[in-house]
């Protein structure tokens, strides 16, 4: 990740789905409480502060819920049953489609993104 | 209300018949109405139907007042309730006509892809919806962890269906009307695990209507029941972002909210219908309530304590499970069946002495709760 990503320090949708797709996982820790999240936000969700830093969160993490969905959604129509699952990441959580089967507590890496009408998710297995 | 089901009229058809049968059963004239509130969460996406408020209004014979339309998700007409009830408790109106409607069958003309699609957009564009969840899958998310927390099976999960299925049966607004089995549960396809087919509700259309009044003009009309508290709370979204997948902490902030406003607590509430999407948030919704201690919502559940006879009955008229969800119609839905439980009118699902409901209605993954607590008037 470079500065240059950021809008006057900002993390955007726009950096965070490029960093995604170059294999970077981006979120924002708040300045003043500390609160992690892996979906940028304008302000702190836990103490409403505008101090966010932008941060690459860790690429390896644990399951912590799990689901497979049989019946999908129109984008993924065609695909087979596939998990879809919330990593914990240290102090942040991501939503995450997941490459083979896993269970909770499982340990999990970033394998990268796919996409899904243009908008990048992350991979992890 | 309309029969929750499949249905060729048009959500102004449809509204029309909720709205005539509330203010036929109250007793009240088009002329008393002051303002129209409506709960209609997709009809934007599924009906290029917009500016529905002042169409359905005049639809029924009612102009000139404001009518304004509520969307957050599955919660919508139950914010439409709320606002209502705020307006005639301050002196804004007298009288307010409160309804939902929406329709999700095939009969829109849409796919269960698209469909799937579309009730998916309660969820995060950027950072849920791109992993392929939907909603079966966001509730499956939050049930999972509960089952890894606290051993709940999959069994406890199909009793919630069998129960609001054999409630159903007596409800004639009813979408399905027979009862079924833990067996047939747990044989029915996978939809997102744990959940399977009879885990969910349907897709449904429908509409509901009531009349809310200030308690002083209440006697000037037919039967009226009390509104003792409502309870509104938001929680952190996207899913991932929440403290706790299985506290569903709106919903305990709700009920202490209307807990409060009433003077009530979980164990004053006779009967109470809650926001069955998928049997696991009925499981999730009783815990947050206060009526079952984390944990022992699923055996409380299979052990028939919610059950009609059982000592805190759990979604007489069927829930969404076997009544129907037609997004938009399903608050209003919940207070028609408190007002039809504490008038004492519901028939072969009726509950003995009830005299304190309670509605729990929620949107998206729970990030909107409302809670409405109703009595008998005395």
């Amino acid at each position: 990740m470079s500065d240059d990503e950021l809008v006057d320090g900002d993390l955007t949708y726009a950096s965070w789905k490029r960093a995604l797709r170059d294999g970077d996982l981006l979120g924002q820790k708040c300045r003043d409480c500390r609160h992690a999240t892996a979906a940028p936000k304008a302000a702190c969700a836990h103490c409403g502060s505008r101090e966010l830093e932008t941060v690459e969160l860790p690429t390896t993490g644990a399951i912590y819920s799990e689901t497979t969905i049989t019946v999908p959604p129109r984008q993924f129509s065609d695909d087979d049953p596939y998990q879809v699952a919330i990593v914990e990441l240290d102090e942040a959580r991501v939503m995450a489609h997941i490459d083979g089967a896993v269970e909770i507590g499982d340990t999990v890496r970033l394998q990268g993104s796919i996409e899904a009408d243009d908008a990048p998710a992350p991979l992890f297995g | 209300m309309t029969t929750f089901g499949p249905h060729e009229r048009t959500l102004a058809e449809l509204f029309a018949e909720a709205a005539f049968k509330a203010l036929d059963d109250a007793g009240a004239t088009n002329d008393r109405i002051d303002a129209f509130y409506l709960g209609n969460t997709l009809g934007g996406m599924t009906e290029n139907e917009t500016h529905l408020a002042p169409k359905l209004a005049t639809h029924v014979g009612i102009t000139g007042v404001p009518a304004q339309r509520f969307e957050d998700a599955c919660a919508t007409s139950s914010n439409a309730f709320k606002h209502a009830v705020q307006a005639v408790e301050n002196g804004i109106h007298d009288v307010v006509l409160v309804g939902g409607v929406e329709r999700c069958t095939p009969e829109t003309g849409l796919d269960t892809p698209r469909m799937t699609e579309i009730f998916a957009s309660a969820s995060d564009k950027q950072y849920e919806q791109p992993a392929g969840i939907t909603f079966p899958g966001v509730f499956a998310l939050l049930t999972n962890r509960h089952m890894h927390e606290y051993g709940t099976t999959e069994e406890q999960l199909a009793s919630v269906a069998v129960k609001n299925h054999a409630n159903g049966q007596h409800n004639p607004h009813a979408h399905f009307g027979k009862e079924t089995t833990v067996e047939e549960v747990l044989e029915s396809p996978l939809i997102a695990d744990p959940f399977r087919l009879m885990d969910c509700c349907p897709f449904s259309d429908g509409a509901s209507a009531v009349v809310v009044t200030s308690s002083d003009a209440a006697d000037s009309f037919d039967s009226p029941v009390d509104v003792k508290g409502i309870g509104h709370a938001t929680g952190t979204v996207p899913a991932a972002d929440k403290e706790s997948l299985t506290a569903t902490q709106p919903a305990r902030d709700a009920a202490a909210s209307a807990y409060e406003q009433s003077g009530r607590s979980a164990a004053d509430v006779d009967f109470a219908e809650v926001h069955d999407c998928f049997t696991g948030a009925e499981i999730l919704a009783t815990e947050a309530l206060g009526f079952f201690d984390d944990g022992e919502g699923g055996p409380a559940a299979e052990a028939g304590r919610t059950a009609l006879d059982g000592e805190i009955p759990v979604n007489p008229s069927g829930g969404l499970k076997a009544k129907g969800h037609p997004i938009g119609a399903t608050g209003t839905a919940q207070i028609v069946e408190l007002t039809t439980q504490l008038r004492g009118e519901a028939g072969d699902r009726q509950i003995t002495d009830a005299e304190t409901g309670l509605a729990h209605n929620l949107g998206g993954d729970a990030g909107t709760t409302l809670v409405t607590l109703m009595e008998a008037r005395a």
